[in-house]
């Protein structure tokens, strides 16, 4: 493999573009890291390059709204943009009246993947994230720090200190960033499920950028890239397919003509389940806007229930969630496309 | 002709199912045949007793089972419904039992446990709506329980415009 052999960095580079940004209360919203790092001394301040995620929707929605998504997302040119949010400790002083030191820092995640790939962007985006608050989680406010200071002219022993603080985190950080992407990537590329579209895709287009992923296939099975089975349909094993989810989705209809959205969920499961909240929303114009919550106290063994809910006009997707009223936990989430669906 | 009572615990209560639909229908049918409830069967669908939520209002339909044969022998509407005000008012609609068994108590088993469901659902009020022309004798009955007569709706059926 010697020769052909590719660090984590290589397999990422050109295939993802990680930014982390932070809202700054006397600046807005700053850009804080981007990886590949070199491109953040050069396309920092490139409007066209930044145009996508300065106007990504995720800015508009607070923490607490956007947490009923996994990530929003926009395409742009061929590419899927993937954002989340989350607050991160903070100790910083700050610079607007009515904020003290402890005020948690808004850090916006975006990962940019091209559309052909875009289906690792959910896993990836949630994996980063997960591994950024666990590992910078109470640093990440250092490096906040640290991007305020570094282009003062005087450099006091304490921004001199800072900015070496910065340094290492960004060094960290990187690492930690080129680390989970390749895993992920390579973890994409290994999984035993040879068959699945997913992995089939990620390596048509590696194989298109010209990646051998031989690589990564070392250790007891050598399961080469040219070993992997090409998808066959016919072969496809539907019960490894099934979802284990506790609901499903018999019917979506439209009711003749009086717009209304009618959804029938079954509860698959032999039990009685409780308390639960049926939401139904809508995103116009990337705000999100719920048009019915409806708690459901007890929901019988097998027993379908219908949900319905008005047609917006010139909203054609509406989102469909089940979540655990006491564990917040999402059971069931579908994207509903009125297009396709038959009057 | 006076009938055996049935005993509320000979009958199972319960929520529609999709397979209700045909014993449903058929019970439907007969009421329409007696009251012109404007049944269009084709709008009866398997899925229109189940359970519905929809904002501002919460619909089930209740089925009484004979626990002996698994026969459909009564079912009913029941609606709640928030008004302007906000307050949430319970209807009970389309309530009806199967010719054979009416005289039986099978409406008024059904009825209790409708009540106490809408109570369960916040509910302030409960109204039935019965059909024009019903028995008097069964509006003295209603009364005993302490339901009131307080509107009459009045129909025009957009078809019959010329």
């Amino acid at each position: 493999m010697g020769e052909l052999k590719k660090s984590n960095r290589d397999i990422c580079e050109g295939l993802t573009d990680i930014y982390l940004m932070y809202f700054d209360e006397a600046r807005g919203h700053v850009p804080l890291f981007i990886y590949p790092e070199e491109k953040f001394s050069d396309l920092v301040h490139n409007k066209t390059f930044m145009r996508p995620i300065k106007y990504h929707p995720i800015w508009f929605l607070t923490v607490d709204e956007q947490e009923a998504l996994d990530h929003i997302d926009l395409e742009f040119k061929g590419y899927t943009f993937f954002g989340k949010k989350f607050f991160a400790k903070s100790k910083r002083k700050k610079k607007r009246a009515g904020l003290d030191d402890e005020t948690p820092e808004t850090i916006i995640i975006i990962i940019s993947l091209p559309n052909e790939v875009e289906i690792f962007g959910d896993d990836l985006i949630r994996l980063l994230t997960k591994r950024i608050i666990d590992h910078f989680g109470d640093k990440l406010y250092e490096l906040i720090e640290y991007e305020n200071v570094k282009d003062e002219v005087i450099k006091t022993p304490r921004i001199k200190e800072i900015i070496v603080e910065g340094e290492k985190i960004k060094k960290r950080l990187e690492n930690l960033i080129s680390t989970t992407c390749g895993q992920y990537f390579s973890s994409v590329i290994k999984e035993t499920d040879t068959n699945s579209i997913k992995q089939q895709k990620a390596l048509s287009y590696l194989a298109l950028k010209g990646v051998d992923v031989s690589h990564l296939a070392s250790g007891e099975k050598d399961s080469t890239f040219s070993n992997i089975k090409l998808f066959d349909p016919s072969t496809r094993n539907k019960e490894a397919l099934k979802l284990n989810y506790p609901f499903n989705i018999s019917e979506i209809g439209i009711i003749g003509d009086s717009h209304e959205l009618e959804i029938i969920v079954q509860n698959t499961t032999d039990e009685e389940i409780r308390d639960v909240i049926v939401k139904i929303t809508h995103v116009k114009e990337f705000f999100e806007k719920e048009i019915m919550s409806q708690l459901v106290d007890e929901w019988f063994p097998q027993e379908e229930l219908v949900f319905l809910s008005p047609i917006t006009p010139q909203v054609n997707e509406y989102l469909f969630f089940i979540i655990d009223n006491e564990t917040e936990k999402r059971l069931l989430s579908q994207k509903i496309d009125i297009n396709i669906l038959t009057k | 002709m006076s009938k055996e009572e049935i005993d509320k615990e000979e009958i199972i209560i319960r929520n529609y199912r999709t397979s209700d639909y045909e014993a449903t229908l058929e019970i439907l049918r007969e009421l329409d045949q007696t009251f012109h409830i404007g049944l269009k069967e084709d709008q009866w669908k398997q899925s229109s007793g189940l359970r519905q939520f929809k904002p501002n209002l919460k619909r089930i339909t209740l089925i009484a089972e004979l626990k002996s044969t698994g026969e459909v022998v009564g079912m009913g509407m029941i609606e709640a419904l928030k008004n302007p005000l906000g307050q949430y008012i319970g209807y009970l609609n389309n309530w009806a039992t199967k010719q054979e068994y009416i005289g039986m108590q099978v409406g008024k088993i059904l009825a209790k446990r409708a009540i106490k469901l809408l109570r369960s659902w916040g509910c302030e009020t409960v109204r039935i709506i019965v059909a024009w022309g019903f028995p008097e004798k069964l509006l003295k009955v209603f009364e005993q329980t302490g339901f009131k007569p307080i509107q009459i709706v009045l129909e025009n059926k957009f078809e019959n415009e010329q």
